[in-house]
């Protein structure tokens, strides 16, 4: 437990980008709200029109809450991927692959370690860490509104943010689920590349696909590679009529049901053990 | 004393070339083994193989595991040190500690610590910031507080300055080196692990040339400085290296006696550089 706890914690002294990169995010989201906030809330009140307090709160929160949460995940999906296609090279490349190999970790523990930092870690973390932003920035709007308004207007609804963090979290779940082949490629091309694991991670899908629409004029294989976001929330979310995010009602008994997130999930432990394999015999010297 | 390496028949190409063709050989515990080549003579090969790093041909056995299966339960009895560049130079020297803490169950932190505050290293800096010979002290400091029972070390003081190579062999022999432990290390420096080897494996161009203690090494060879009129007579005997001193003779012979050899000149032991030379200039021969 120590010894993976603190595998764990490694990854973040190497990669501080991890890190710092949400941190300075929630940072600045807050600086802006703190600095902004006043005129777009009372932009936002006159074009939505605002409920009593009580009641649902308007979209408009719904879509802030969201909107804020989505610089996050946008942010975590880069760190991520650029973590993962680094994480088994750069080892090789300063050569302290040798010093890490030179203690009892087994090349098993460490590429599981670091696809689960980058895959569910980082993109927890944000989570975590966007729900916390949203809720401040909400009391910093609130009490900005409420010196200028004198109080009886408010955006903030806590059931309603209740349910907004429930269903980002499953979606957040999902997607990571939906999208591990992709980490698990990544840190193949990292364990495979002798230089530049980010030619390695691209060129190969985009080769395949245009040799595919060339020689074939198709684009079967182009869409399983995609695994386009779109299929995914059709598979796990049902749709209610209505508007706003909230009408996205979870469903996992239909993504468990569905043959692709499956295949999905075996080619990234395929691809796993590849990247184990690849960093037991790779020996650059 | 028991066998804790075993090779059988090892062997390694890289491509057409052979590192290792064949090779046999074993250390015993207690024993600081020298392992003496030239740069590409198969050294780093070899010890590659005994770590399980590399994947090789023949058999390698170390405390009876099978270090390229086995790694994992191998590190927690052997350290090894594999040059001095491979600690990264992204890592603080207070996570260092932390980290060889965490997956290490025989490290013991306060004797790391002790050591280090013998030296300028500070627990705040990072690896890149400090010289080559305190990345040294600090991966000794690493290692020393290990209670492993083999030790390792590839070129262990490559780019040291004297002072630092010096401090090196003294604190591993008085801090590390119990008799109960085993030292096997390579260098091409000979004469500065000279006095501290009890046993040589000579590595020339794949094969074992020598394989002897420093004991065994002292009874079987000698050198004989020969006296100007005493050449032919010396010649007679077949000495296997000869080569020319400020214009006098010095030759080598092996399984001669000491009675034999006493009128040719002034004998000596011969020093293991001096050996290594003439063993592997008459191997090419």
């Amino acid at each position: 437990m120590k010894s993976l706890q603190v595998q764990i914690r490694r990854e973040f002294w190497e990669h501080r980008a991890l890190w710092i990169a949400p941190l300075s995010v929630a940072a600045a989201l807050l600086a802006v709200v703190a600095l902004f906030g006043h005129q777009q809330l009372v932009h936002l009140d006159t074009t939505d029109g605002v409920t009593a307090a009580g009641g649902r709160a308007p979209p408009v929160f719904e879509i802030m809450i969201i909107g804020w949460a989505m610089i996050f995940y946008v942010t975590a999906a880069i760190m991520a991927s650029v973590y993962l296609m680094d994480c088994l090279y750069g080892e090789r490349r300063d050569r302290s692959i040798l010093f890490w190999k030179s203690l009892p970790v087994s090349n098993t523990q460490t590429v599981l370690v670091k696809f689960l930092v980058g895959l569910v870690i980082v993109p927890l973390g944000s989570f975590l860490l966007a729900a916390v932003t949203s809720a401040l920035a909400s009391g910093i709007l609130e009490v900005r509104h409420r010196a200028a308004l004198n109080g009886d207007l408010s955006l903030w609804n806590t059931i309603t943010w209740l349910r907004l963090q429930g269903v980002m979290l499953y979606a957040v779940v999902v997607t990571l689920l939906w999208y591990a082949p992709y980490a698990a490629y990544l840190m193949l091309a990292s364990a495979w590349a002798r230089r530049s694991p980010y030619m390695w991670a691209l060129i190969p899908p985009i080769l395949l696909v245009l040799f595919e629409h060339m020689v074939f004029g198709t684009n079967y294989v182009s869409r399983i590679l995609l695994r386009s976001y779109g299929e995914l929330s059709k598979l796990a979310f049902r749709t209610y009529g209505g508007s706003g995010p909230l009408a996205n009602i979870p469903d996992p008994a239909g993504l468990l049901a569905s043959p692709q997130f499956w295949l999905g999930l075996a080619a990234a432990a395929l691809m796993l053990a590849l990247a184990i394999r690849l960093r037991r015999y790779r020996d650059d010297s | 004393m028991t066998t804790i390496i075993e090779a059988m028949g090892l062997s390694k190409r890289y491509g057409t070339h052979v590192a290792l063709d064949q090779v046999n050989f074993s250390v015993q515990s207690g024993r600081i083994v020298g392992l003496i080549g030239r740069n590409g003579a198969g050294k780093t090969t070899a010890l590659k193989a005994i770590l399980g790093l590399t994947p090789h041909t023949g058999s390698v056995s170390v405390f009876g595991l099978d270090p390229s299966r086995e790694r994992n339960a191998l590190m927690k009895d052997v350290c090894f040190i594999a040059d001095t560049a491979v600690l990264p130079r992204w890592l603080r020297v207070a996570n260092a500690i932390d980290y060889v803490e965490g997956v290490h169950p025989r490290f013991q932190r306060a004797r790391a610590e002790e050591f280090l505050s013998h030296t300028d290293i500070r627990q705040r800096s990072r690896i890149g910031e400090l010289s080559k010979g305190m990345i040294t002290q600090l991966h000794l400091a690493l290692i020393l507080a290990i209670d492993a029972r083999l030790l390792v070390l590839d070129e262990p003081t490559i780019g040291l300055d004297l002072i630092y190579r010096r401090q090196f062999y003294d604190t591993l022999l008085n801090d590390y080196f119990d008799y109960e432990r085993t030292i096997l290390l390579t260098t091409h420096q000979v004469e500065e692990v000279e006095n501290l080897l009890t046993d040589v494996l000579f590595v020339d161009r794949g094969h074992i040339v020598l394989d002897a203690s420093v004991e065994a090494i002292a009874e079987r060879y000698i050198q004989v400085n020969v006296a100007t009129d005493q050449i032919e007579a010396a010649r007679a005997l077949h000495p296997f290296y000869e080569r020319q001193i400020f214009g006098r003779p010095t030759m080598l012979f092996e399984d001669q006696t000491r009675g034999a050899l006493s009128g040719l000149g002034e004998l000596r032991t011969p020093g293991i550089a001096d050996l290594f030379v003439a063993k592997v200039q008459t191997e090419a021969a």
